[in-house]
């Protein structure tokens, strides 16, 4: 008991049983429930096999809000990345208050998603700040508010999530910045190359490991975007996505649990296939230089 | 000495444990507002008082997930003794044998309370009335003479009231005829029924086999309600159409009588009509629900449970939680009759319109329903304008539901 073996046995032991019984196990009970009738107020239930992924193949509501997840991802994560690196190369510069502007752009990051979006669902509305700007750059914007009006409603909601994810992929993106040694721009300012050239033939080729970082989990984040649907619009106007369908299916509505689960495997394999391609993409490309 | 300290000890601690209560019950109840908290407080005191065999653990839950926290309760076995019960959720746990049945004994002054039929399901009731709830027509008497009526107008038909609310939407910039709700989930079903039922128009055939939501005269109601959301309608949540018929923008809206506690809290100064759903022949019929205590079936304290709802349900009781609560209107006849009631003469509109209000079908799916019918009603409010069609696809989402 007393070998350094034991002792390191006893003191992962907490470590140990959390993961077991708050992640794997949730994790594999979650599968087979999949493959279940199970309902939660319901004492029996029954084995149905892949009944529960044929139906959520057939299931309209599924195809809406995994076509909604599709529209949040690609839309978001190309939007943050180039954003957060451009605020990363502009408060990398040496200028007097990037402190203030490094914590400016970070604050929302740290700030509750609730609170947030509760902020952006009165900016939002009818007669709201941001429609009083959008009529004054002469748009004309949605009659009952940006959140009630399909059109608007889900992109509403991707430019505030960019809006409060830029600065935590800015920090990221900063510390990949101060990684870069100096001595690559020196001797490229030697060789006569100018700033845009650098940024082409060092900076981005040294960021690709730290932008694939980003892109892989902000793609994960935001596949399971759900807080701001569930407070902005709780899956109205063509904003549910296939997190919120997971919620409603199994918490809110119908408490068809193996249903819901299913959902979530059909999530689980979407997300990791996308992150392999990603992974696979970039680091295809990282070879090439 | 020492002994004898020992002794006295002993002798306190079971003289003590004789008079303890003997049981202990719970209760999951949603009233947490501090104006009505102390209430609750006080009759639960009273019972013990007037049961001290009987000891209630109160426990507060919130509308945000409180139905969530039941659903969790029920299948983990977990369930308190009694329930506060939302009346479209009696039959969801009623159906899967959460809830139990109420006795012949609790059930013996049934004819002096309201509301027993949306407790019932297949015959059996599982839960007492205790609040009930229901929609009425609130209208801007200032906006009314602005639009040219005389200072009694009351509209006493659809068409009268149609043509009021496009009087005031016209009056200018910012100012509307109707109070429309955007899509809020479980509340934008309850404005459309009124219109719905009021039209005669029915959800299932007489004998419960068919859903028939896209009737005509269902489709004649949305029609009316689109019409009205098109040509006048101020679009927010409720909560934002309440501050603007408030501020004296809207003419008409359709709300329940928590208004009336905002205009009295907030000491707001508007010239308030209060008046029943107007129909194609006067007075129409609005929306009708409640809230109920229910006794949970897996309960180990049935007896004391039932004599807490009992006692919480009492006209007296009822009486005084509606007047410390300023937004229910109670179940039991005698308490309606109560002075406090009598003399509001927007109590008494909603007390009329209970009597001549609907309540949704009792049916476990009745949630999954309900988003069918928004749903039809977004669409054609919000996104494909085609009423026949939303109403075509809400009712095969509800044939299949009740197909499953």
């Amino acid at each position: 008991m007393n070998s350094p073996k034991s002792t390191a046995l006893v003191l992962a032991l907490p470590w140990g049983a959390t993961l077991i019984l708050f992640w794997l196990f949730p994790l594999v009970y979650s599968f087979v429930m999949g493959f279940t009738d199970y309902r939660l107020l319901v004492a029996d239930y029954q084995w149905v096999g892949w009944s529960n992924y044929r139906e959520l193949l057939l299931d309209p509501d599924f195809r809406a809000a995994l076509k909604n997840t599709f529209v949040f991802v690609v839309g978001t994560i190309p939007v943050t990345t180039v954003v957060a690196l451009g605020l990363a190369l502009l408060v990398s510069q040496g200028f007097k208050g990037r402190g203030i502007f490094r914590a400016g752009f970070f604050l929302p990051s740290v700030t509750s998603m609730v609170v947030i979006a509760l902020i952006f669902t009165n900016l939002y509305q009818r007669g709201g700040y941001v429609a009083m700007l959008a009529e004054l750059v002469g748009l004309s914007p949605p009659e009952y508010g940006f959140l009630y009006d399909r059109g608007t409603a889900l992109y509403s909601i991707m430019a505030m999530d960019v809006w409060m994810s830029v600065g935590y992929y800015m920090l990221i993106f900063l510390a990949g910045l101060k990684a870069i040694p100096d001595e690559l721009y020196e001797a490229a300012e030697i060789a006569g190359a100018g700033k845009l050239r650098q940024f082409g033939a060092i900076t981005l080729p040294l960021l690709r490991p730290v932008a694939l970082f980003i892109v892989v989990i902000n793609s994960i984040k935001s596949f399971q975007v759900f807080v701001e649907i569930f407070v902005m619009t709780k899956g109205k106007f063509d904003t549910a996505t296939a997190v919120y369908f997971i919620y409603s299916e199994g918490l809110a509505t119908h408490f068809r649990f193996g249903y819901a689960s299913a959902a979530a495997y059909v999530l689980f394999v979407i997300i990791a296939v996308f992150s392999v391609v990603q992974f696979a993409l970039l680091r295809r490309r990282e070879a090439l230089w | 000495m020492n002994r004898r300290c020992l002794l006295a000890a002993l002798l306190c601690w079971l003289f003590g444990a004789g008079v303890q209560a003997s049981e202990t019950i719970e209760w999951w109840q949603f009233w947490t507002d501090p104006g009505v908290k102390p209430t609750i407080q006080a009759m639960v005191e009273e019972f013990e008082e007037a049961n001290p065999d009987i000891k209630v653990k109160l426990t507060d839950l919130t509308w945000a997930n409180g139905h969530e926290k039941i659903v969790i309760a029920f299948a983990s076995g977990k369930a308190p003794d009694v329930l506060e019960l939302g009346s479209d959720w009696i039959a969801q746990f009623a159906v899967h044998g959460h809830l139990a049945e109420l006795t012949a004994d609790a059930l013996k002054d049934s004819a002096d309370f309201r509301g027993w039929s949306m407790a019932t399901y297949q015959g059996k009731v599982y839960a007492h009335p205790w609040i009930l709830g229901t929609r009425v027509l609130f209208s801007n008497r200032d906006l009314l003479t602005k639009a040219g009526y005389e200072k009694d107008f009351i509209p006493a038909d659809q068409q009268q009231f149609k043509e009021a609310a496009f009087k005031i939407g016209n009056l200018g910039r910012d100012i509307y005829g109707w109070g429309s709700n955007t899509a809020e989930k479980h509340r934008l079903y309850k404005k459309f029924l009124p219109f719905f039922w009021t039209a005669g128009a029915q959800l299932f055939t007489d004998d419960n086999k068919y859903c028939v939501l896209s009737s005509k005269k269902a489709a004649d109601a949305l029609r009316l309600y689109k019409e009205l959301h098109d040509s006048c309608g101020y679009v927010a949540t409720q909560r934002g159409i309440e501050d603007a018929f408030l501020d004296g923008r809207i003419g008409f809206i359709l709300s329940g009588d928590w208004l009336l506690k905002r205009i009295e809290l907030e000491k707001r100064d508007i010239n308030l009509v209060s008046t029943l759903m107007p129909g194609p022949r006067f007075p129409g019929r609005s929306f009708l629900g409640g809230e109920f205590l229910a006794l949970a079936e897996a309960s180990t304290h049935k007896a004391a449970a039932a004599k807490l709802i009992e006692f919480i349900t009492s006209p007296d009781n009822q009486a005084r939680f509606c007047k410390a609560a300023r937004s229910a209107n109670p179940s039991s006849r005698a308490a309606q009759e109560d002075e406090y009631f009598r003399s509001n003469i927007h109590l008494q509109t909603f007390i009329k319109q209970i009597a001549m209000a609907k309540h949704p079908p009792v049916d476990p799916n009745w949630v999954e329903m309900e988003t069918a019918i928004e749903e039809a009603v977004e669409d054609a409010l919000f996104g494909s304008g085609l009423v026949a069609e939303s109403l075509m696809k809400a009712r095969i989402k509800i044939d299949k539901l009740r197909r499953q």
